[in-house]
């Protein structure tokens, strides 16, 4: 998708009341400003699952998509790990039995490859009411919730913003391979800061529309990055 | 026209127009007549009054609209309610208005007023500084509100969201050495802002270093606009009040500030180089330091030697500094040796830092310490030097000329390598009185020479490390 048909699908969002970016819209969103996504296809239901397996890499993860779920995994709307479309066919019916699920308005199931093994990032973007867009980058999981371990900036930042911003993150040995873990590639990170941040980036040109976004996880391996979840509160 | 010529009528007003002084002399307005007078204002001040004819024998008029020239500043200081009406009346006849009066934008029921005061300026043709503030303090235009202060014009241009707090700056910075191109308060910032007086700053010719204490930046994206395009061209330091949750409840009942997220402050320095600072003693430091020296992007300060009496206050004051990311390792072979060969006698440390007791540093009348300080700057080779003086140690031992001749051969040493190392000083004292005394009348000899002085060695790290992290800033990003 296009970065001004991306545009449309948030206005459109926006005009339909919807206070949040649905996940396959805020995937295609980052899509459309060059981040990489993995491959997704949805299913409408249980019938469709082997058309929609054709072309897809397993394991796929499935997710289901309703406009009253936020979050997906505490609801039992993500299975991953499946490696069949009797896997995925199953994984449907499990979820539309699930009490937090069936009663919701259900769209369908996003059926998704799985990202390649890598380091977790977190990288979103919020709206001062004063200053405007930020971005921030953190490591996923407890070094975001726990030690608060992320560093911000005001949109739009440059490259050396982008470099600084990961040097400033006391979790930075990690992404460079210490404790014998891989090395994440640092260029990958700071081309989805600059695509979110920068100066013709996401944040910036949606800054009226978005006020909160949130790529968690960004999975980011020793040669790239794909943005599997993503979040967007219109706004 | 161009920002500079915009403010000019504000820092160098020709015409002072007064509203609220008393026929009887008592009120403020009185005072700040008073005061312009004393600071040597030659232009012409018109007291503003609905009956008088004459307040502190100068002629009165009844309006704004009515005095014999336009109006380049205005002092307002009566109840609230009744200033609008005479704003909107001015009618183009006044540049600039500020409004001391309270009881507007901070208090729940003020607001309105303050939307009709904006509207009123707006109306009558003026910018508007204030409400609630208390003046301006401008030595090239000679308007001051304050009582006293430096009486030359200097490099150090302050914008300070509160009042009491400019008088603050002005006072200490008085005795510290500061001298300013200007100062003024904003209060609630209903119209001119800290943003507007930042452009201004870092346009004018007479400003090298720029001070703002903020509670809000209601156009926080302007803020960040300009300090972005300014490229780090003047060194900004920042004291932001409100950086906690209950210091924002204390700035919404003082100026009525808005909530702010300290997160964005912070990512606002790193990204424009501009420096946080979390006290007014951080905020008066580091001013000072950009007052005196220059900095040197293009040999970031990171190697520091200390010099001085006093082996405890070396050793604490090199962890003070490492913790500051400033680097007091010792010296390699070169230097260690030139001064071994100085024989300096038992007790002295020659490896950085440089102990000297009392009895190396008297020695041929304290002219040991310029080969000293000779060796450490033409072989030491630091990005910083700062030389601590404990005169407690130095009172009944020596001459009193012993302290002038140090800093004179630090001074000759500075000439004799320009441009190598910034030369710090720390006079230690005790509070003694008769040491005091001492201390001020030698440190306002060595900040007249362009030597930053300080009390102690952690008030010296902190400006240092300020201007490192200017330094590294300017140079990571070709400035």
């Amino acid at each position: 998708m296009m970065k001004n048909q991306s545009a449309t699908a948030v206005s459109a969002a926006k005009a339909a009341g919807r206070n949040a970016l649905d996940e396959s819209a805020g995937k295609a969103l980052l899509a459309g400003y060059g981040i990489r996504v993995p491959q997704s296809r949805v299913a409408k239901g249980v019938a469709d699952v082997d058309a929609v397996m054709q072309g897809l890499q397993v394991p796929v993860v499935v997710k289901v998509m309703s406009p009253d779920i936020l979050h997906k995994s505490d609801a039992g709307g993500v299975k991953i790990n499946l490696r069949s479309a009797t896997e995925v066919k199953a994984a449907i019916e499990g979820m539309l039995a699930a009490p937090k699920i069936k009663g919701a308005r259900i769209e369908g199931f996003l059926v998704e490859e799985m990202a390649p093994s890598g380091h977790e990032l977190v990288i979103g973007g919020l709206r001062d009411p004063q200053f405007g867009p930020l971005v921030m980058v953190g490591l996923g999981g407890i070094f975001v919730e726990i030690f608060k371990d992320v560093s911000f900036r005001l949109c739009p930042i440059a490259r050396i913003d982008a470099e600084e911003m990961l040097d400033e993150l006391k979790a930075a040995a990690i992404l460079k391979g210490a404790r014998g873990g891989k090395p994440a590639s640092r260029e990958a990170i700071i081309e989805v800061l600059l695509k979110m941040g920068g100066e013709d980036g996401l944040l910036l040109k949606h800054a009226a529309d978005i006020s909160e976004a949130d790529i968690n996880p960004l999975i980011v391996s020793e040669t790239g990055a794909v943005a599997v979840d993503a979040r967007f509160i219109l706004g | 026209m161009s920002i500079v010529e915009q403010f000019t009528p504000l820092f160098a007003p020709k015409t002072v127009a007064v509203i609220g002084a008393s026929t009887k002399g008592n009120a403020l307005p009185n005072v700040f007549i008073r005061r312009i007078r004393e600071f040597g204002f030659s232009g012409d001040i018109y007291p503003i009054h609905p009956a008088a004819a004459e307040i502190d024998g100068l002629t009165a008029y009844k309006s704004l609209a009515d005095t014999p020239k336009p109006v380049d500043y205005a002092y307002i200081a009566v109840s609230g309610a009744q200033i609008p009406g005479m704003l909107a009346a001015a009618k183009g006849h006044v540049r600039f208005a500020q409004v001391i009066s309270s009881g507007f934008g901070e208090v729940d029921e003020g607001k309105g007023l303050q939307d009709e005061l904006v509207q009123a300026a707006k109306a009558g043709g003026m910018r508007l500084l204030g409400p609630n503030c208390l003046g301006i303090y401008t030595p090239r235009g000679r308007v001051t509100f304050a009582e006293i202060g430096p009486k030359e014009t200097g490099p150090v241009g302050i914008v300070s969201q509160s009042g009491g707090l400019g008088t603050d700056i002005i006072r200490r910075g008085l005795s510290r050495g500061l001298k300013f191109s200007g100062l003024v308060t904003v209060g609630n910032c209903a119209d001119v802002t800290p943003s507007d007086l930042l452009e201004f700053y870092l346009a004018d010719p007479q400003t090298r270093v720029i001070g703002m204490y903020i509670e809000t930046a209601k156009d926080g994206r302007r803020l960040f606009d300009i300090l972005r395009k300014a490229r780090a061209s003047k060194p900004v330091v920042i004291l932001k009040g409100g950086r906690t949750q209950q210091g924002l409840a204390a700035a919404a009942s003082h100026t009525g500030s808005l909530a702010g997220d300290d997160r964005v402050w912070v990512a606002l320095a790193r990204q424009t180089g501009c420096m946080l600072v979390d006290t007014l003693d951080h905020f008066i430091d580091t001013l000072l330091i950009f007052q005196t020296l220059s900095p040197r992007p293009q040999r970031p300060t990171r190697k520091v030697v200390l010099f001085g009496n006093g082996g405890g206050t070396s050793v604490l004051a090199t962890d003070y500094f490492s913790r500051l990311d400033l680097d007091v390792t010792p010296f390699d072979q070169g230097p260690i040796d030139a001064l071994a060969a100085l024989k300096l006698p038992p007790g002295t440390s020659i490896t950085n830092p440089v102990d000297c007791p009392v009895g190396t540093l008297q020695q041929d009348d304290g002219r040991v310490a310029e080969k000293i300080l000779d060796i450490i700057c033409g072989q030491g080779k630091p990005e910083a030097l700062v030389m601590h003086l404990n005169l407690s140690a130095f009172v009944g031992r020596t001459k009193p000329e012993v302290l002038d001749n140090l800093v004179a051969a630090a001074m000759r040493v500075q000439e004799k390598y320009p441009g190598q190392s910034h030369f710090i000083l720390v006079l230690r004292s005790d509070g003694e009185p008769a040491l005091e005394a001492r201390k001020r009348e030698f440190r306002d000899k060595a900040v007249a020479l362009g030597v930053p002085v300080y009390d102690e060695m952690a008030n010296a790290g902190h400006p240092l490390a300020a201007l490192a992290s200017f330094e590294r800033y300017r140079a990571a990003r070709g400035g």
